[in-house]
């Protein structure tokens, strides 16, 4: 008897918790989106508003700027980091499959060293990479920040598909060669498509890692391959501590990654158990 | 039921695969190369270079001139080396402390079947998939002395309004705050994965069993855990001695340099000051510390087995 009342108030005591924790990791956030809909003076209003009308006059302002011009920014993230992660995911995909499956001679060396750039400072590689893209004149374009992401990109998930191609027996390739499929069609045909969730989940990653992206697109770009979150730095300079507007643009740069967020939420934890958790 | 749990591990583990690899050379040519010749030629050449640039007084814009370890003998004879190291030192130890901890009580808090966790499990994924830049940007606001929602909500509970980017200590507190906000989820992820992959017979049976709590999470939770939590040990502790975003967009390393990490003092030497080779320095100095933190943490977290053997049984 007072060991179920025990059991109720513990059960309680941790659903209260679970609200708390929500609470806190969620009402920044609501609050940047509200603070986006509210006026200069509203922004400085004290207590804080919590119920005001709406305007939309800081997303218009937003968009209205010049310098920095968030559209052309947008439109260079979003193409900058599709391109990055579609390339990335081919390489990464054929050498986690190589390294899953073949002994190469220094493969574990290989491997560890392709991980360890993970690890890597950015700010050791932005130097380099800014003389390097002077040096052939690719400093301030696309080409320049698709290619240092591919780095990271490709780091990351050849290390996150590597678990996913471990975990299918290797008694199904076995019997895919005997029916006469060639070594490619075998990782082709029927390793690829049972990787598929660690390939969508990686992709997100991917995608994320190069829209965050901040130290390298401050020293590689000027104004032409600008990206979202260096507009966002520069923001400030530019109005002046005028919230509305910085949350605003806030608020433009996290809705996708939010929203990609909640759409993939279950494949987050399977792809972090590498294929383990069916 | 510890021996039979590590077991099923290394069963699922790589030992068994790879041995139905027959000699294809071309084909792992064709896994491999496309690659390895990326990544020779995208990361050798700038590790080279700035290795190489380090032992000169390059200027951008001026010429090179060969000196020897002098860049690197002005930095550990001068002071701001050793404050940046140290403050960076202090951040990484203080946040990953408290990220470590609340990460995996909040993941086993999340790990009950209770109405709404399902809800909360999601809440608590946004944060560490925003840009870091954008978490300290909007924080900034958060905090704000005057206007902030964090310095009223503190007024209720009675609290003088902090000022915190103009004390040090508040503004070490601000960036150890924000990071633990944003990164405490990553370590719930992966404790949440690590225990969504015990077996339920087990977990059934731990429920039954009527061992104390330390020893339930001893035998039955530990051994699923331990690779995922050292790796997100390992990732936190590594991503906050390379911190960089927060810093910048947060404090900007001040007032004065009390918040200055080792990145955010060569971003400074190279793209403010322009002294190529003295920030070169500075970054194969981190890139030092780093691999030495790194070695020391696998060495102690994983003895006896080589740490790559480790990752590659795990399966990870």
């Amino acid at each position: 008897m007072l060991k179920a009342a025990w059991t109720k108030i513990k059960q309680v005591l941790i659903f209260l918790s679970i609200v708390v924790i929500g609470l806190v990791f969620l009402l920044p956030l609501v609050w940047i989106v509200m603070s986006s809909f509210k006026t200069r003076v509203q922004n400085f209003a004290l207590p804080p508003l919590v119920i005001f009308k709406p305007t939309l006059d800081n997303y218009i302002g937003l968009f209205k700027l010049q310098n920095p011009a968030f559209m052309g920014d947008f439109r260079n993230s979003f193409i900058i980091a599709v391109i990055s992660t579609a390339i990335s995911l081919v390489l990464a995909s054929l050498t986690a499959y190589g390294f899953s499956r073949y002994e190469v001679k220094g493969g574990g060396c290989l491997f560890g060293w392709i991980l360890s750039l993970r690890f890597f400072p950015v700010v050791a590689m932005a130097i380099p990479m800014y003389v390097l893209f002077r040096m052939v004149g690719l400093l301030d374009t696309h080409v320049a920040l698709i290619l240092v992401y591919c780095i990271f990109n490709i780091s990351f998930a050849i290390w996150f598909l590597k678990g996913f191609f471990d975990e299918i027996p290797p008694s199904l390739e076995e019997a895919a060669r005997l029916d006469g499929y060639s070594p490619f069609e075998v990782f082709y045909k029927v390793c690829l498509p049972l990787v598929r969730p660690g390939i969508i989940t990686a992709a997100i990653f991917c995608l994320i890692q190069s829209v965050n992206e901040f130290l390298i697109a401050l020293s590689l770009t000027a104004r032409v391959a600008e990206t979202a979150p260096v507009a966002l730095a520069k923001l400030q300079t530019a109005v002046g501590p005028d919230w509305g507007k910085m949350c605003a643009a806030s608020t433009v740069l996290m809705l996708p990654v939010l929203i990609f967020t909640i759409l993939v939420r279950n494949e987050l934890i399977r792809g972090m158990s590498f294929g383990r958790l069916k | 039921m510890n021996e039979q749990a590590v077991a099923s591990r290394s069963e699922s583990g790589s030992e068994d695969v790879g041995t139905a690899a027959t000699p294809d050379r071309g084909f792992v040519r064709l896994l491999l190369g496309p690659t390895l010749i990326f990544l020779i030629v995208m990361v050798i050449f700038p590790l080279f270079y700035s290795l190489g640039v380090s032992f000169t007084d390059y200027t951008l814009g001026g010429s090179a001139r060969f000196i020897g370890f002098r860049n690197y003998a002005e930095l550990v004879t001068g002071g701001d080396l050793w404050v940046v190291s140290l403050i960076t030192l202090r951040f990484t130890v203080i946040a990953v402390a408290i990220e470590m901890v609340l990460g995996i009580l909040i993941a086993f808090a999340l790990n009950q079947r209770l109405p709404g966790v399902g809800i909360a499990r999601v809440i608590v994924f946004l944060p560490m998939m925003l840009a870091p830049l954008i978490v300290g940007y909007f924080w900034r606001f958060l905090l704000d002395q005057t206007f902030g929602l964090v310095n009223w909500s503190l007024g209720l509970i009675g609290i003088e309004p902090v000022a915190w980017f103009v004390v040090p200590r508040n503004a070490m507190a601000a960036i150890v705050l924000v990071d633990v906000w944003q990164w405490t989820p990553f370590v719930v992820l992966l404790t949440l994965a690590a225990l969504g992959t015990i077996p339920h017979e087990l977990r059934e049976a731990a429920t039954l069993d009527r061992a104390p709590a330390w020893m339930k999470f001893r035998q039955i939770y530990w051994p699923y855990m331990k690779f995922p939590v050292v790796l997100a040990f390992l990732f936190r502790t590594i991503d906050c001695l390379k911190m960089f975003d927060l810093a910048y967009v947060l404090t900007g390393g001040g007032p004065g340099d009390f918040t200055t990490t080792l990145s955010l003092l060569v971003y400074r030497y190279s793209f403010l000051f322009f002294k190529i080779g003295k920030a070169s320095a500075i970054s194969w100095i981190l890139v030092i510390v780093i691999i030495i933190i790194v070695n020391i943490l696998l060495g102690v977290l994983m003895p006896a087995q080589k740490p790559e053997e480790e990752a590659v049984s795990t399966g990870l």
